[in-house]
């Protein structure tokens, strides 16, 4: 048995080593996702849609369907449905963004409004004068472009959507066709030595962001869906829209939820006439719509899919959002997940058959 | 003379994928599972090249998958104690097929040669679109297991 002391430098040894063939893939991660960040969008959405459907395909394929056939009617269906969602719920979504475009100045007059109220009541309360509303009057002022703002933006997007749109299922369809083959080219790259660790540890990533992929999209949808109608029973403009937006917001852990019962609090300010009580119920509905999440959704979807520290969640999520943006904000997770994978395999498997040397040698037998 | 566009409209097996999947198909993992469904798998697996005495693994490494000699020769070694050779058409390893398990023993390549690996995630991917044959080699698998733990055990009590 080793001396305490020699067990203690061979694991910082060994840690040290992790470390740096982690912030090796890390690097090399980060500097694929720079090149691509142009259409890494279309990249990602391909992927989710790929980790969707590949239990489809292999149902088809089950049921001695052909592959490439089971993958080309996987196709016809994904086009089938986008464009029944483009004609059906296209229309009804963008009517109720031109609603929330007409209702942003009503709702920035509101809140100034409401900021009066309470700084008067701050002020008579404390004896100190407070101007809160003065806070928002640039903003308010600014209002009515903002909404112009809006509609701007995604008429601007609406190229890059279509795009998307286009590009999506042509590249589903090919990672769905030759994904597994490429990668086995790629990982055929590896040394003999880590060959199977690599393998390994590609097998326990993928199978981990394919449990969090598949549970975080039912997620959302169930976010979605609950919210809406929560927002409906309580009499809220734009039900849909907001349902769908405090749905695709809880994709971000911690943060998201805070931004929908603001957005909500901003819808239900602007309700004619005021009522301070809608406030209150539309926070309900989020916070119901989070107890739901918490104590139904997550431990049947995707407990243990992932497993971080909150704090650790947190700085991920503000540093790859402020990295690669909105997109980054939604990849934190996964990206985070992924990584801590790599680095307990690495760690276990240079700890444990002290290959620290044997990794900058050639594998021969003594 | 190969043609290009014959071969690749009737998705000819190559050479190496028939040798592959015929070597496969002889052993006891593969009993009664169709040549078609060997080959099939065969297509997607993954021939690594060996020099004469490098590691295949060591004793303590994680394991993914069982392994093929195609060619050359393996020795297997435990304690300094030689555990079994394999050569061409022989396969080891397959303990990775059932479990997470790290290697309990180090593998050497004694003649330079080329290995097959049938990994784990290969498995698994394969059970998902045919789970029936997924049951028929998992059933095999466990026959093979066992008569290997059958024949440690004859070992340990011809030593004792």
């Amino acid at each position: 048995m080793l001396p305490t002391d020699d067990r203690f430098s061979q694991a910082s040894s060994a840690y040290l080593q992790t470390f740096k063939v982690t912030a090796i893939v890390i690097a090399v991660c980060l500097a694929s996702f720079y090149l691509l960040s142009s259409i890494l969008l279309p990249i990602i959405f391909s992927f989710t849609l790929y980790t969707l459907v590949e239990p489809l395909s292999n149902h088809l394929v089950r049921r001695n369907i052909n592959h490439s056939v089971a993958i080309i009617l996987i196709l016809i269906l994904m086009m089938t449905l986008s464009i029944l969602a483009i004609s059906f719920a296209l229309p009804p979504f963008i009517e109720q963004v031109v609603l929330l475009k007409d209702k942003l100045p009503f709702i920035f007059s509101q809140i100034e409004n409401l900021l009066n109220v309470y700084s008067a009541r701050l002020a008579a309360s404390l004896g100190i004068e407070f101007d809160l509303s003065s806070i928002v009057v640039s903003v308010v002022a600014q209002s009515a472009s903002l909404g112009n703002a809006l509609l701007v933006a995604i008429s601007e997007q609406v190229f890059t959507i279509t795009l998307s749109m286009i590009l999506v299922p042509v590249m589903t369809y090919f990672i769905l066709k030759d994904f597994k083959s490429l990668r086995n080219e790629l990982l055929n790259w590896l040394p003999n030595s880590s060959f199977e660790l690599g393998w390994l540890i590609y097998h326990r990533v993928t199978r981990q962001l394919q449990i969090y992929t598949r549970g975080v999209m039912l997620q959302s949808l169930i976010m979605s869906i609950v919210a809406t109608i929560g927002y409906t029973v309580v009499g809220l403009d734009i039900p849909v829209l907001l349902g769908v937006l405090t749905g695709l917001l809880n994709l971000i852990p911690y943060i998201g939820p805070v931004i929908s019962m603001f957005l909500a609090t901003l819808v239900a300010s602007a309700m004619t006439p005021f009522d301070p009580s809608l406030i209150y119920l539309a926070i309900g509905v989020v916070v119901f719509a989070q107890i739901v999440d918490n104590v139904v959704v997550i431990p049947s979807l995707i407990a243990n899919a992932v497993d971080l520290h909150p704090v650790l969640a947190i700085v991920g999520i503000l540093v790859f959002g402020n990295l690669f943006g909105a997109i980054g904000v939604i990849l934190a997770i996964p990206a985070m997940a992924a990584i801590k994978i790599i680095h307990r395999n690495l760690y276990a498997d240079i700890h444990n058959s002290g290959r620290i040397s044997a990794l900058n040698a050639p594998r021969k037998s003594q | 003379m190969d043609n290009f566009f014959w071969s690749n409209l009737f998705n000819r097996v190559s050479d190496e994928t028939g040798v592959i999947a015929d070597f496969w198909r002889a052993t006891p993992l593969f009993r009664n599972i169709p040549l078609r469904h060997v080959q099939a798998l065969a297509e997607n697996m993954h021939v690594r090249h060996y020099q004469q005495d490098e590691w295949v693994f060591r004793e303590g490494d994680q394991g993914a998958g069982a392994i093929l000699v195609l060619e050359g020769r393996v020795r297997v070694v435990a304690n300094q104690t030689t555990l079994a050779e394999f050569d061409a058409g022989d396969f080891f390893g397959e303990i990775a097929l059932a479990e997470n398990e790290n290697r309990t023993a180090d593998a050497l390549c004694t003649e330079a040669g080329r290995l097959v690996y049938f990994l784990k995630q290969d498995l698994e991917e394969w059970i998902e679109v045919e789970p029936r044959l997924g049951a028929v080699f998992l059933v095999n698998l466990a026959s093979t297991l066992a008569q290997r733990l059958h024949r440690a055990n004859q070992l340990i009590a011809e030593k004792i």
